[in-house]
């Protein structure tokens, strides 16, 4: 009898475990990845072509897609861009950094026909995996200018939006809005990106403020070491905000849920909005009081030019820059709390940063 | 670095320390029955969805943290009935609750939200100060008042398990049953009793903490949020020396050591931010070295107890 009740108890994990290993355990993912797919075949927009091939992307992340930063906007993305293009979804969110490959692999073995990933740090997996596929496309959301040339076979491009622009779009706010003349940010893992955008984010400040008659400090950048931890932003919003911090901007995920939530507890402490954040890279304005607007990076575009290109049988090999030029970058919707005329001069400086003329 | 930054310090350290001693107690009570249960990061998973919903959908966290009390509970009752009633080995079920719970914790959350991507939040629960309509100004009056009610009930629980351990027949008949068992059952001890209770006390107490970081820290749900407090209370037993004091002291520890390196990686003194993150492991390494690695845990911890067999 015990042993039968022993196989029972193991029999349950084990189907507990298959059901939900679309969402959090990477290495089955995509047993359960069908049913995480949008809009079945018939229900999808109809192809902008005339075959009769069903296109399928999958996407691969390491933190949530209901996040409320970037895995969210990340997943939006991928759904919008496949639902233009007539594509079915499925993703893995939450795999742990040893199941990237595993993970991306399953899904070739599947017959994906994109793979997407958001983010830098899945480059080894994405070209390690790109070499065994290459009849697969992979498309690298944040990826190096040089990843695609190292693809042996082709069939990787980076969609990279200009962290550096990214920061100037939130850093000229930021400056524009600072009364303590300090300002921070909170990144999630040490990567080129952030690092670019908390460079792009204290330079574009820096300026604005001189600009303006006073002065921006960014404290040091600060890493939760997680996209996940919403707790480790409440104590760095904290900390950060007894260094005398006013605006703060991240690159971290669930972790700036956290700050947000931190900022909005010092405002009500406060009795007043005097701490602000901005948000990415989704317009989110109205999610936190504290957000005072969103820097917004259109991945649906880039991921829709990916999938054309999957279709029209020309990807691979190449990179899709994201700017404010070409209408890939943009800031969202501006709360009330930022004066009229601040607003004014704020697009002011974003047609500067359009037109090549900010800070020179 | 002035006395604003040491008070500050020392009020993260009591909000990151209260979700660990919940979860050290736990282990704390199972260890003295001799169960070892190494799964409670997902037991304290399972908690903290347990929470976060109940206390969405009623708007009540004190009903969220019942729910992740009894959420807790059920969950380890697969561990218990394994490890007790079929002798099973305790480290393989306790992981296999670590790999269990979590992923049913993210199909549940999936299952009822959907593949949605907005963001969640609930209200949380209001601390003393906010309850009574007071704004606690020096550091004294935000320690003792601006503080949730779990917070008073995790220290509350200490004394109590200091004192039901050291001071009462029960508590020390409880823990008779972590050192020999069989001399325990001789004595007239319902042995098996006294583990499935002490499954029933680790459940509640790790599904608690994890229903605190949903219900009282922080607004959101997300996958992984415990983020490895179950293993650091494990860690935290074993500092504590299997007393009551000593895993708070151990708590407070960790939570200090954690909340150091984030105020210092803020303040950067131009030094690499890798040089803040290892002080928590690097204070461990030294704690250990200093207090000596002599065991001096319930002698049955992790074996299985056999009433027939000599």
């Amino acid at each position: 009898m015990k042993r039968i009740v022993s196989l029972a108890l193991a029999l349950m994990m084990t189907v507990s475990l298959t059901a939900c290993a679309g969402a959090a355990a990477p290495a089955a993912a995509p047993a359960a990845a069908p049913a995480e797919s949008a809009p079945a075949a018939s229900e999808a927009p109809a192809a902008p072509e005339a075959e009769s091939k069903d296109y399928k992307v999958a996407m691969i992340c390491d933190s949530s897609i209901s996040d409320g930063g970037w895995g969210a906007a990340c997943y939006n993305a991928m759904v919008d861009a496949a639902a233009a293009n007539g594509w079915e979804t499925a993703y893995s969110d939450m795999i742990d950094q040893s199941a990237y490959y595993d993970t991306i692999v399953s899904y070739c073995d599947l017959g994906y026909d994109l793979i997407y990933a958001p983010g830098n740090q899945y480059t080894d997996a994405v070209l390690q995996a790109a070499e065994e596929y290459p009849e697969i496309a992979f498309a690298l959301l944040n990826g190096g200018a040089n990843t695609p040339e190292k693809a042996v076979n082709g069939n990787v491009t980076s969609l990279l939006p200009d962290a550096n622009q990214i920061g100037w779009i939130a850093g000229a706010m930021a400056g524009l809005m600072t009364e303590s003349g300090t300002i921070a940010f909170i990144g999630g893992m040490e990567l080129d990106t952030t690092k670019a955008k908390y460079q792009g984010y204290a330079e574009a400040a820096a300026y604005v403020a001189e600009k303006a008659g006073k002065s921006a400090k960014t404290l040091d950048i600060v890493y939760s070491n997680s996209f996940s931890a919403s707790d480790k932003g409440i104590e760095f919003a904290k900390a950060m905000i007894d260094q005398g911090a006013d605006v703060f901007f991240g690159d971290a995920s669930a972790v700036d849920s956290g700050a947000r939530q931190a900022i909005d507890e010092a405002n009500a402490a406060a009795g007043s909005v005097k701490i602000y954040d901005i948000a990415q890279p989704a317009d989110i304005l109205g999610q936190n009081e504290c957000i005072i607007t969103s820097q917004v990076t259109d991945n649906s575009s880039l991921v829709g030019l990916s999938m054309q290109a999957v279709m029209d049988g020309t990807f691979g090999g190449e990179v899709i820059y994201g700017t404010l030029q070409n209408g890939a970058l943009s800031a969202g919707k501006i709360s009330d709390l930022v004066p009229a005329e601040v607003q004014a001069q704020y697009q002011e400086y974003l047609e500067q940063m359009i037109n090549d003329t900010f800070m020179k | 670095m002035d006395m604003n930054f040491v008070t500050n310090l020392l009020l993260a350290s009591v909000r990151m320390a209260t979700p660990l001693i919940f979860i050290s107690l736990a282990e704390l009570y199972s260890q003295r029955a001799g169960l070892t249960n190494i799964g409670l990061e997902g037991l304290a998973t399972i908690g903290s969805l347990a929470g976060f919903m109940v206390s969405l959908l009623t708007g009540s966290p004190m009903l969220g943290v019942l729910a992740g009390l009894l959420a807790g509970i059920l969950v380890n009752m697969i561990f218990a009935y394994a490890t007790i009633s079929l002798c099973a080995e305790q480290i393989v079920y306790g992981m296999a609750i670590n790999i269990f719970a979590p992923a049913l914790a993210a199909f549940v959350y999936r299952v009822y939200f959907g593949s949605g991507s907005e963001l969640v939040q609930v209200k949380l629960m209001n601390t003393l100060s906010s309850s009574v309509g007071i704004t606690p100004s020096n550091f004294f009056a935000r320690l003792l008042l601006d503080q949730t009610f779990m917070v008073y009930l995790a220290y509350a629980l200490v004394v109590f398990t200091a004192i039901y351990f050291n001071r009462t027949k029960s508590g020390l008949n409880y823990k008779a049953v972590g050192e020999y068992p069989k001399a325990a059952a001789t004595l007239g001890i319902d042995v098996i009793r006294t583990k499935y209770l002490a499954s029933i006390i680790c459940g509640a107490l790790a599904g608690m903490g994890g229903a605190y970081l949903t219900t009282c820290y922080t607004t959101t749900y997300v996958d992984g949020n415990v983020a490895g407090r179950g293993f650091i209370a494990l860690a935290a037993v074993i500092f504590g020396r299997w007393s009551a004091g000593g895993v708070l002291l151990a708590c407070l520890f960790f939570g200090f050591c954690d909340a150091l390196q984030i105020r210092l990686q803020v303040m950067s003194f131009g030094l690499p931010y890798q040089f803040f993150q290892m002080i928590p492991y690097v204070a461990t390494v030294l704690v250990l070295a200093l207090i000596g690695m002599k065991k001096a845990g319930p002698k049955s911890c992790g074996k299985p107890y056999r009433r027939e067999e000599r």
